[in-house]
């Protein structure tokens, strides 16, 4: 009785007596969630045009916020990094296409996600060679990031929000809604959904798949600088911040590895629930530590009852 | 297949053959300069050579004996750490492996190999104990007394003080994290107050939300953090954001890394780590190392760092292994020391004011002195607060509650002994 | 050239559906065999055993069970380091419990645990597929390492949590533990990987291993000629757990000697795939070329600086030495995505019809 009681009833009162808390779990979910989103979103999008599961998606991150640093101690201007770092993701994914990718086209989904987890592999050690393993500090104020934070007083408690924070779902939100309209509206957009749904119709209206490859690992790159300015501002920059990749695995299972849609609202969801769980019953009943398993088991049960995920699309198989 | 058989043996015989042709007193370091933790582990090895190349370049080495001081990359891991180990015991007189879990994987083997072990300030406490660990050593303090000393210091000396307070024990969930925790349970028992253990897992590292959170509902008295590599910039972090007082937050003299702070800056101002080392930029040994490494561009460090609490850790580091060395030169009387001479020495440092003064380091560790039955002199440390741009000084000197400890390094020491039995013991008397 | 088989006939069925058809091939067996069991053994380094010899063994049998799993039934997995460490606690479990207990009687035994908690993961693959199945499977590796570090009943309330191998005779000889002689536990290894390995290259070869074939290649094919695939899916899930369980209670008892529950995390799953995967899918044989090449190598590369004469920076050659293993990985998919045991069977089959190019 006693252990049922902490499992359906403390935790319920403990969020309606401690409602300002509960908003704080709540928003540090929130935050999480859009990082998870935008960084399955970047899986999502190779995934869907190459069918590869692009595991390289976590090294990406530390290799560009590494690049942004780098570039900003040799005394180049914050703004005019950046730039330079697009242009170093996009020279990396000129790369991975011309040298891993097309002698690779056409084998099995294995063999292509080992080749992923060969890269990350090589961009870990040429990575530690170029810029050392020490935490490098993210140049959130020359990048014109506010720091601060703003207090908020809900029902006589405390709510801090971090100006960082805010920030970073404000450009997650800009880059995501700037991601759709590219997908929808372009020409270039459109020709990489094309590629999602049929390789051979669209080949065959003249999509250059090398083109689309090309663009879509620079779009992941993208979606990784940002990644990493943003994680890196809250803890540094360094190799430990790959893990996040892993982070992003569950939200893929639950958002469908194909759907955009999906990417977004399983991110969102995993982030919060995620919080909520370790918080009110992973903390209390648990010891702890749930945030690493407990996306992964949520996963599991939506995907016994939905095995294509949320948002996937039901693979009809013939014989 | 035969092939590639053929060239690894071909190469092993090439290693054994080189390792066997180095000259001096070899004194391998495990280092980890690779991986997530390598950000902590550099100005760390990066003092700790620097210090051997300069009594190399000023003295010839140590009695006239060049130290050949290589280093064995593990990046943290304990798989690549008995690689390290079994490639370096060759002729080795001292291994140095630098981290909790390669140090209990090489533990027990050091008896068979009857090679010393040296983990200054790290490791497993009751290796202390120097009866039942004959040939590991810890000093100059352990993780329990770094423990008993953070709560000397919170306590105002008076551990009943804390009664009825709440500690919240934010570690690495690792064996390093999970090494005072007996210790600090016993306490909370014995004194009355609520320890809270918050376990960090190595891939939560750099998003610690959930933790603080917990600390922010807990609302304890004093955050205690058991923190490395990349742990400690994501704890100090959220320790900002959720508005932690600083000056309730401490940490294990592992946590104190001057990188991690210069990030943080002002807001950082007031957090305290525990050290067994005192950095003195102005000492002596500075200036040799400066003189006759570093100017002379052989030094992997840079500039800012050698003033670094974590690199002038490392100098502490080397130089009490140089003092075990000579011990054992002066006693047995020959340059050339053997593994097991080296443990004689280890096990008979005394490390007087006069002696630091002599060797420049006036302040940089506290006197102490090895025995049989103490292999970790229990030197104590001081208290190092951040002021918002370095680390300063901001305790008396002070010692671990060794009368606490003693009896439980010796049960956990007996109990180790029991579960890896036959293990040799022997007679301190 | 070598590989001549004229005047090699086959005058039954027998004899055309031997295990080795070719007699070279037996003869080269014979010469590993002769390498493993005598040659290493008498000239090896306690050096080369403990940091070559033994890992390749230990992980050529982890990844022949995941070889099992995802090679022959296609079923892709990526929690192989969780059911490694399953096997390992259990190991630990056991011979703490029942001092009495025979070293390899345990260790025989924690591969059954192992196969419990890995049919009991693998009851998803009935609905989930590819690289859904994947990340389930991380499911386990992430739960069950969790499981490790908060279940202190499992290191007997280390407090460090990490399970240490006391030592352990059998009849008289020391066999696990710090006190062991490498060469002994070589020979230990050497003789449960044998064994093993025999067994699955028979039961891959027999009925079993159609039927999980048959699964891998088409499922619902399989289904249609009759083929349960409940049973075949988890009667592989099973086989391969026990075999990853088997080696990871070997790795920790024979040849680390002690373990903490983050030694079993992703990275040394992503290994064992790697493994698996450049030594060829559905290949036994491949495993043992895998691993030569996947924790040999390193050890050799890392090394040989040092050996010969090379002022080299040890953080830079771990960096290079990073580099080299993702660079070889892509190079092998490139050059042979069916991996090393299929690049044999090409070079072979050269080999055998030389001089004539076809």
């Amino acid at each position: 009785m006693e252990f049922l009681k902490k499992l359906f009833v403390d935790p319920f009162v403990e969020m309606v007596s401690y409602p300002d808390f509960l908003m704080q779990v709540l928003w540090e979910g929130l935050v999480s969630g859009v990082l998870y989103s935008l960084i399955a979103l970047g899986f999502v999008l190779i995934f869907r045009s190459s069918r590869i599961f692009n595991f390289a998606q976590g090294i990406m991150v530390v290799f560009a916020a590494l690049t942004l640093v780098g570039f900003h101690a040799m005394g180049i201007p914050a703004w005019v990094s950046v730039i330079f770092t697009l242009g170093v993701m996009a020279l990396l994914a000129i790369t991975i296409e011309r040298v891993v990718l097309r002698p690779l086209v056409g084998q099995p989904d294995i063999i292509l996600f080992m080749a992923t987890i060969g890269i990350t592999l090589f961009l870990i050690g040429g990575g530690e060679l170029i810029f050392g393993g020490e935490t490098k500090r993210m140049i959130t104020s020359d990048l014109g990031i506010p720091t601060g934070s703003v207090d908020f007083e809900p029902f006589g408690g405390l709510l801090i929000l971090q100006h960082l924070d805010i920030t970073s779902v404000a450009a997650a939100v800009v880059l995501v809604t700037g991601l759709l309209i590219f997908l929808n509206k372009t020409r270039m957009g459109r020709a990489i959904r094309a590629l999602g749904d049929d390789h051979q119709a669209a080949l065959s209206v003249g999509i250059s798949l090398r083109t689309v490859w090309v663009l879509v690992w620079f779009i992941a790159g993208v979606i990784a600088l940002m990644t990493g300015i943003f994680w890196g501002a809250r803890a540094g920059v360094s190799f430990a911040l790959e893990v996040i990749a892993y982070k992003a695995l569950p939200v893929l299972m639950l958002g469908g590895l194909e759907s955009i849609t999906g990417a977004i609202v399983g991110g969102l969801a995993i982030g919060l629930l995620e919080k909520l769980f370790e918080i009110y019953w992973g903390q209390p009943l648990l010891g702890g530590g749930t945030e690493t398993w407990f996306a992964f088991v949520l996963a599991l049960i939506v995907l016994l009852f939905r095995p294509q995920g949320l948002f996937g699309e039901k693979i009809i198989e013939r014989v | 297949m035969k092939k590639l058989t053929s060239f690894a043996a071909a190469a092993v015989m090439a290693i054994t053959a080189g390792a066997a042709s180095a000259e001096g007193l070899s004194t391998p370091n495990l280092s980890y300069r690779t991986g997530p933790f390598a950000a902590t582990g550099i100005p760390l090895m990066n003092g700790q050579r620097d210090y051997m190349l300069m009594l190399n370049a000023r003295d010839g080495g140590i009695g006239g004996v060049p130290v050949d001081f290589s280093e064995c990359e593990t990046g943290y891991s304990t798989e690549k750490g008995v690689e390290c180990y079994e490639a370096t015991k060759g002729d080795a007189i001292v291994t140095q492996p630098w981290s909790t879990g390669i140090t209990l994987q090489v533990l027990p083997k050091t008896n068979v190999d009857e090679i010393p072990i040296l983990a200054p300030g790290y490791g497993f406490s009751p290796m202390a104990d120097g009866s039942v660990f004959n040939w590991a050593f810890n000093m100059p303090g352990s993780y329990w007394d770094a423990a008993s000393m953070i709560l000397n210091e919170i306590s105002g000396n008076d551990l009943s003080t804390l009664s009825g307070q709440k500690i919240a024990f934010l570690h690495l969930d690792h064996p390093f994290g999970k090494e005072p925790l007996p210790f600090l349970e016993n306490m909370a028992e014995e004194h009355g107050f609520e320890l809270l253990p918050i376990p960090v897992g190595l891939k939560e590292m750099q998003n610690q939300s959930a933790q603080w959170l917990q600390i922010r509902r807990e609302r304890p008295d004093y955050v205690v953090m058991w923190g490395w590599g990349a742990m400690n910039a994501g704890a100090l972090t959220e320790a900002v954001k959720t508005r932690y007082p600083m000056d309730q937050f401490l940490g294990v003299w592992w946590s104190g890394h001057d990188g991690d702070m210069e990030a943080l800056g002002e807001a950082g101002t007031g957090y305290r780590s525990i050290s067994y080392s005192a950095p003195q930029p102005d000492a002596q040994v500075m200036a040799d190392i400066r003189e006759y490494v570093f100017d002379k561009g052989d030094s992997l460090a840079t500039e800012s760092e050698l003033d670094w609490v974590f690199y002038q850790r490392g100098l502490v580091i080397s130089a009490m292994l140089a003092e075990g060395i000579k011990t054992a030169q002066d006693h047995f009387g020959e340059g050339e020391i053997t593994a097991s001479q080296l443990r004689w020495g280890l096990e008979n440092i005394n490390l007087t004011d006069e002696r630091l003064a002599e060797m420049g380091m006036t302040g940089m560790v506290a006197p102490f002195s090895t025995s049989c039955s103490n292999h970790t002199g229990h030197a104590g440390g001081w208290m190092l607060q951040w002021n918002g741009s370095e680390w300063e000084v901001a305790s008396d000197h002070l010692m671990p509650d060794s009368e606490a400890i003693r009896p439980l390094e010796v049960a956990a020491a007996a109990e180790y002994a029991e579960a890896n039995a036959p293990w040799p013991i022997a007679d301190c008397e | 050239m070598f590989y001549n088989t004229a005047g090699q006939f086959k005058t039954s069925y027998t004899k055309d559906q031997s295990l080795f058809p070719v007699k070279q091939d037996a003869i080269l067996l014979g010469v590993v065999l002769l390498c493993a069991w005598i040659i290493f053994p008498m000239t090896a380094s306690e050096f080369t055993f403990k940091t070559m010899l033994m890992p390749v063994l230990c992980y050529s049998l982890a990844a022949l069970g995941l070889n099992v799993l995802t090679g022959f039934a296609g079923q892709l997995s990526l929690g192989t380091a969780a059911f490694m460490g399953v096997g390992a606690f259990a190991c630990y479990k056991l011979i703490t419990i029942f001092p009495e207990m025979n070293i390899i009687v345990a260790i025989l035994l924690s591969g059954v645990f192992s196969s419990a908690v890995g049919v009991a993961f693998g009851l998803p693959s009935l609905r989930i597929k590819g690289f859904y199945l994947a990340i389930a499977t991380l499911a386990a590796q992430f739960f069950l390492v969790w499981l490790f570090e908060k279940w202190h009943w499992l290191s007997n309330h280390n407090p460090s949590g990490a399970i240490e191998v006391p030592n352990i005779d059998m009849f008289g000889i020391t066999v696990a533990g710090p006190n062991a002689a490498p060469v002994t536990q070589y020979y230990l290894i050497l003789a449960i990987v044998t064994l093993i390995t025999i067994v699955t290259i028979n039961l891959t070869r027999g009925n079993q291993g159609r039927i999980w074939k048959a699964t891998r290649d088409m499922d619902i094919a399989a289904e249609l000629i009759g083929i349960n695939l409940l049973k075949s899916k988890l009667t592989a899930f099973a086989v391969s757990s026990y075999i990853v369980g088997v080696a990871g209670a070997l790795f920790v008892f024979l040849n680390l000697g002690a373990a903490e529950p983050n030694f079993f995390d992703i990275p040394l799953s992503f290994k064992i795939l790697f493994i698996a995967i450049i030594g060829g899918l559905g290949s036994v044989m491949g495993n043992f070329m895998g691993a030569i090449l996947i924790v040999a190598l390193p050890v050799v590369i890392k090394f040989l600086p040092d050996a010969i004469g090379l002022e080299i920076n040890p953080a830079t050659v771990e960096h290079l030495n990073i580099m080299t293993v993702g660079a070889l990985i892509i190079f092998f998919l490139i050059i042979e995505p069916h991996g090393l045991a299929r690049l044999w069977q090409l070079i072979r089959e050269k080999l055998i019809i030389w001089p004539f190019p076809h």
